[in-house]
């Protein structure tokens, strides 16, 4: 029997609860699957922070009841970078849409907050954003090389 | 985390080994305002063992730099590792930074 070999799984989904333990277990996903894909440390970084920056928006502002909701990111990589999604049933919300953080405001000055959404979009390299079927949903891209 | 705390004096410096991210962030929020607590006029933050920051040590730092520089006292990070230091420099917290020790 001839054939090509079955295609090797680049993917990871993790679904974790809106609680922060799911940030700790998805944490031990992530670098598993890095090491896995001998993702260049920097990806795993930018990845580590925009994931972090992101699940924390979402258990912080996301809901408005006490219920227990599920929230899946889905991880692959293909021969040119690391897409990560994050989907979610909160409140709608393009992280997008917000202003970009003026990093030249002097210390004294400067807003307390905000610098989660700007630094998901300095250490990624694409972002977009859809709402579907009542559901967030983020896709973020970091390309593999520098 | 780990945070160790050496004390010269009325300068303390707070060693931080590993991640600083949310958990993280509070617990360095808890230590400073100990070490504040306690009189300290000047804090540094050894950032050289500090493996991850997010925005919520970033708030920390600024919080208390600013309410450490309200009282004419110092809160400065110092000694930051390159992963620590690329979020820090992308967020325009170079002025927190001293060269130290």
């Amino acid at each position: 029997m001839t054939g090509s070999p079955p295609a090797k799984e680049h993917h990871l989904q993790v679904v974790l609860k809106n609680k922060p333990e799911g940030k700790r277990k998805l944490l031990a996903a992530l670098q598993a699957f890095a090491q896995a894909e001998h993702l260049p440390a920097r990806v795993l970084q930018a990845a580590d922070l925009a994931l972090e920056e992101h699940l924390t928006n979402l258990m912080n502002y996301a809901y408005d009841d006490k219920l227990s909701h599920d929230i899946v990111v889905r991880c692959s990589v293909d021969q040119n970078a690391l897409t990560i999604e994050v989907e979610d049933d909160g409140t709608p919300f393009n992280p997008l849409l917000n202003p970009e953080v003026d990093t030249s405001v002097p210390l004294k000055d400067k807003p307390i907050g905000g610098l989660g959404i700007h630094l998901i979009r300095k250490f990624m390299d694409e972002l977009h954003y859809q709402r579907e079927a009542g559901r967030n949903i983020l896709s973020m891209r970091k390309r593999l090389a520098s | 985390m780990e945070i160790q705390n050496f004390r010269t004096g009325d300068s303390v410096e707070l060693l931080i080994s590993g991640r600083i991210d949310g958990d993280g962030a509070h617990q360095l929020e808890v230590e400073i305002l100990a070490t504040m607590k306690a009189g300290a006029k000047a804090i540094y933050v050894n950032l050289s063992q500090a493996t991850f920051l997010c925005s919520a040590g970033l708030r920390v730092l600024l919080q208390y730099w600013r309410q450490m520089k309200h009282k004419q006292l110092v809160l400065q990070a110092t000694r930051p590792s390159p992963d620590v230091d690329a979020v820090l420099q992308t967020s325009g917290f170079r002025e927190m930074l001293v060269e130290k020790l």
